[in-house]
C-alpha cells in the first residue's frame, strides 16, 4: 500500500473506529455522570405507564410525528436520508459477510445487480438530501443560525456520498474485491487486492475512506451525538 | 468584559448544569423546525426570536467553557466568551420568551428551550442584566409576603365585601370566605383582585366545601424574573401556610404559571415533597359538577363559546379536558380552536411579558396566530383560565376589534349555577 492508501484506507479506518467508539462512550459517560434534574420537564398529554412511555420514546425518536406536521419538507428529507444511510450501512455489511441465503438462491451475479440497484438508490437519496440541506443552510434564513460545524459535517457527508456513488455508478469493480480488501483490514494486514491496486477505483475508495475516517473521528465531538442523546431528551418529554 | 463577570456567568451556568440541560446543549442540530412553532418568530421573522437562536446564545458560552472541543477550535463551533453584545441579545431574546414550550412540542429531539431560557435568566441576573421590572415585582411580592400584617386589614375588608356579594348571589346567609381556618380541606390561593376569588367562593359555598382562603397571592414574579430562590420564597409562604393550617390540598386559581410553580417546580427547588395535594380550580370544579355537588343550567349560554388552553396548564400542565367538560356543560354552542390542546398557539402574553412595556409592540404582533384562530371559530365568548392570557387577549380583542367577551371559566360556572338557596325559595 502506498502512503496515502495506508493513511486513508488502513490506519485511518482503525483510528476512526477507535475514536468513534471511545468518543461516544465518553460522551455517554459524561451525560450519565452529570446530576439528574429534579425538575419535571414533561409535555402533556403524556403516557401514564412505563410501556406507554417506551412506546412514546420510540415514536418520538424514530417517527417524530409532531415535527413532520410542523415541517414536512425538512422531515421528509431527514427521514429519507436516515433510512438511506441505514440501508447503505446494512449494504456495507457485505464487506464482512455475504448474506448467503440470497446468494445461494439467486447467484452472485444477481446479488451484485440487486446490491447495485439498492445501494445506488440509497446513494442518490443521500446525495439529494445532503444537497438540499446545504442549500437550505446557505440560502435560507437558517444561514444566520448555522455555525461552521454544520457545513463541515455536510461537506464530509457530501464527500463520502459522492465518492461512494462514484464507486457504485462509475467503477467497474464489484463487491468480492472490496470484501478481500476489507478482510485484510480485519486481519490487521491491510493490502490492496491486485484488481484494485493502482486502479481509478482505488483512488476513489481512498477518498471515500478519508471522508469516512474524518467523519467517524469528528462524530463524537459534533451535534451528531443526537444519535444517542435524542433517546434521552425524547424520554424526558414523556416522563415525570 | 471583566474576568470576574465572566467567571460569575460561567459559575452560574455550571450550577444550573444538569443532565437534561447538558443534553439540550449537546444535541441541537440547528434544523430550525422550531421556527414555525414560535408565535414571536412567525409574527416578526426576527432571528433573535427563533427558539434555537435563543438557545444558541447560551450554547456559545457552554461550548467555550464546558467542552474541550469548543476551547480547542472555538471558531468551528462559534464558542465564545460572553460579551456586551451577547448579553444584550440574550437579555432581549430571553425575557421575550413566554415559556410556552410549543417549540419543544415540535422539536424532533424535544429540546426544552424554555428550560434553556431559565438558565439564561440566571446568567443575566448574575451579570446584572436581569429585567428590572420583573425584579421589582418579585421584590414587591417578597416585601408584601414578609409584611402580611401590614396589608391584612385591607385584605380582610375586601374578603368581607365579597362575602356579602357571595351571600347575595347564593341566597345563602351563611356563605362565607373563611380565613386562617385550621384543619380545612382546601386552601384556595387567589390572585390580587376580587375577580379571582368571588366565583370560587360562590362555587365552594354551593358545593359545601370545607375551605379557607390564603393570605398570599398565587402569582410568582420570581419565576418570571428567573430567580429560583426568590420564586421559591414567594411560593414558600403558601406552602408554610398550608402546612400550618393542616389542609389536605392547595387549590390554585385561574392562573397558568402559579399552578405549574406549585405542582411542577416547588419540590425541585426546595428539595422537599409537598405534604398536600395541588390542584387547579378547574379540576375541582369539574369534580364538583360531575359528582353533582354543584349543578349548572345546561345551555345557559346561547352564544358561541370557545376555549383557550393556557400553555402552563395545558401543554405544560396536562389540564385539557376538565375545562372543556365544564364549558360544554354550560354552553349550547361550543367550538374548539384549531389547533388546540397540546398544539394550541400561545396567545403571546405569558412569561411576564405583559409587565415589560419594552416588548409591547412585538407582544401584540405576536398574537397574530391567536387572533386568526379566534376569528376562525366565529365565537363571541372566550373562556380563558389564565390571568396573563386574559390580559393579552383583551388587548388583541381591542386592537383587532374581535368583539369577544373574555371570561374566566369559573365565572361562567357561577353565572350558570342553580343555587341551592334559590332552588329552596
Amino acid at each position: 500500500m502506498d502512503t496515502f492508501s495506508f493513511i486513508a484506507s488502513a490506519l485511518g479506518v482503525y483510528v476512526g473506529l477507535a475514536v468513534f467508539v471511545l468518543g461516544m462512550a465518553w460522551r455517554v459517560w459524561q451525560w450519565s455522570h452529570t446530576p439528574k434534574s429534579p425538575a419535571r420537564f414533561a409535555l402533556y398529554p403524556k403516557p401514564k405507564t412505563g410501556v406507554g412511555r417506551f412506546g412514546a420514546l420510540l415514536r418520538d425518536t424514530f417517527v417524530a410525528p409532531q415535527s413532520f406536521k410542523m415541517a414536512p419538507g425538512i422531515m421528509i428529507a431527514a427521514m429519507a436520508f436516515h433510512l438511506a444511510a441505514l440501508a447503505a450501512f446494512v449494504g456495507h455489511l457485505r464487506l464482512i459477510h455475504e448474506f448467503t441465503p440470497l446468494v445461494n438462491a439467486f447467484g452472485m451475479e444477481w446479488m451484485n445487480s440487486f446490491a447495485g440497484l439498492a445501494g445506488g438508490a440509497a446513494g442518490i437519496v443521500m446525495l439529494l438530501a445532503v444537497v438540499y440541506w446545504i442549500a437550505r443552510r446557505t440560502f435560507g434564513p437558517y444561514k444566520n443560525l448555522s455555525v461552521p460545524e454544520d457545513y463541515l459535517l455536510l461537506f464530509l457527508l457530501l464527500g463520502i456520498i459522492v465518492m461512494g456513488d462514484h464507486l457504485r455508478f462509475v467503477g467497474g469493480i464489484h463487491a468480492p474485491v472490496y470484501i478481500e480488501w476489507f478482510n485484510s483490514l480485519l486481519r490487521f494486514a491491510p493490502a490492496w487486492p491486485a484488481e484494485l491496486a493502482g486502479s481509478g477505483e482505488m483512488w476513489a475508495l481512498n477518498w471515500h475512506m478519508l471522508f469516512v475516517d474524518a467523519f467517524l473521528i469528528y462524530f463524537p465531538f459534533s451535534k451528531l451525538t443526537h444519535a444517542i442523546g435524542a433517546f434521552t431528551t425524547n424520554l424526558v418529554r414523556s416522563s415525570d | 468584559m471583566e474576568k470576574q463577570t465572566i467567571d460569575t456567568i460561567v459559575g452560574v451556568l455550571d450550577k444550573k448544569m444538569n443532565r437534561t440541560l447538558k443534553l439540550y446543549m449537546d444535541t441541537c442540530a440547528r434544523c430550525a423546525i422550531c421556527k414555525d412553532a414560535c408565535h414571536q418568530y412567525v409574527a416578526t421573522g426576527d432571528m433573535k426570536y427563533l427558539p434555537a437562536r435563543r438557545a444558541e446564545l447560551v450554547r456559545e458560552i457552554y461550548r467555550k467553557y464546558f467542552t474541550k472541543t469548543g476551547q480547542f477550535v472555538p471558531a468551528l463551533y462559534e464558542a465564545r466568551d460572553p460579551d456586551e453584545n451577547l448579553l444584550e441579545e440574550l437579555a432581549d431574546a430571553t425575557y421575550a420568551c413566554t415559556g410556552c414550550r410549543r417549540c419543544m412540542y415540535y422539536c424532533p429531539f424535544s429540546i426544552d428551550t424554555g428550560w434553556i431560557v431559565a438558565a439564561s435568566k440566571a446568567i443575566l441576573i448574575a451579570a446584572g442584566r436581569g429585567n428590572e421590572m420583573l425584579g421589582q415585582l418579585a421584590d414587591a411580592a417578597l416585601f408584601k409576603g414578609d409584611n402580611v400584617e401590614m396589608f391584612k386589614d385591607a385584605l380582610m375588608s375586601g374578603f368581607t365585601d365579597v362575602e356579602a356579594e357571595v351571600r347575595e348571589i347564593t341566597g345563602n346567609p351563611d356563605a362565607s370566605i373563611p380565613v386562617d381556618k385550621e384543619g380545612a380541606e382546601i386552601l384556595y390561593v387567589a390572585l390580587a383582585g376580587a375577580h379571582s376569588y368571588k366565583s370560587a367562593a360562590v362555587i365552594f359555598s354551593e358545593a359545601g366545601a370545607d375551605w379557607t382562603i390564603s393570605l398570599f397571592e398565587a402569582a410568582n414574579y420570581g419565576f418570571f424574573y428567573g430567580d429560583t430562590e426568590k420564586a421559591r420564597l414567594i411560593a414558600k409562604r403558601v406552602v408554610d401556610e398550608a402546612v400550618r393550617l393542616g389542609v389536605k390540598e392547595v387549590v390554585l386559581p385561574e392562573c397558568g404559571h402559579a399552578y405549574r410553580v406549585m405542582e411542577m417546580f416547588y419540590a425541585a427547588w426546595s428539595g422537599e415533597e409537598l405534604p398536600f395535594k395541588v390542584r387547579h380550580i378547574l379540576e375541582v370544579i369539574d369534580e364538583y359538577m360531575k359528582s353533582g355537588r354543584i349543578k349548572v343550567r345546561a345551555g345557559a349560554i346561547t352564544e358561541r363559546v370557545t376555549y383557550h388552553d393556557p400553555c402552563q396548564i395545558g401543554r405544560n400542565g396536562g389540564i385539557f379536558e376538565e375545562p372543556r367538560d365544564i364549558v360544554k356543560a354550560i354552553a349550547a354552542d361550543f367550538v374548539d380552536m384549531t389547533p388546540n390542546r397540546a398544539e394550541q398557539w400561545c396567545c403571546g402574553g405569558g412569561g411576564g411579558i405583559v409587565a415589560m412595556e419594552e416588548y409591547d409592540k412585538m407582544r401584540v404582533a405576536s398574537g397574530d396566530p391567536k387572533v386568526a384562530q379566534l376569528r376562525a371559530t366565529g365565537a363571541t365568548v372566550l373562556a380563558c383560565p389564565c390571568e396573563n392570557c386574559r390580559l393579552q387577549i383583551n388587548e388583541l380583542n381591542k386592537v383587532h376589534d374581535l368583539g369577544l367577551e373574555i371570561v374566566q371559566v369559573m365565572d361562567l360556572v357561577a353565572d350558570a349555577m342553580v343555587m341551592k338557596g334559590s332552588a329552596a325559595s
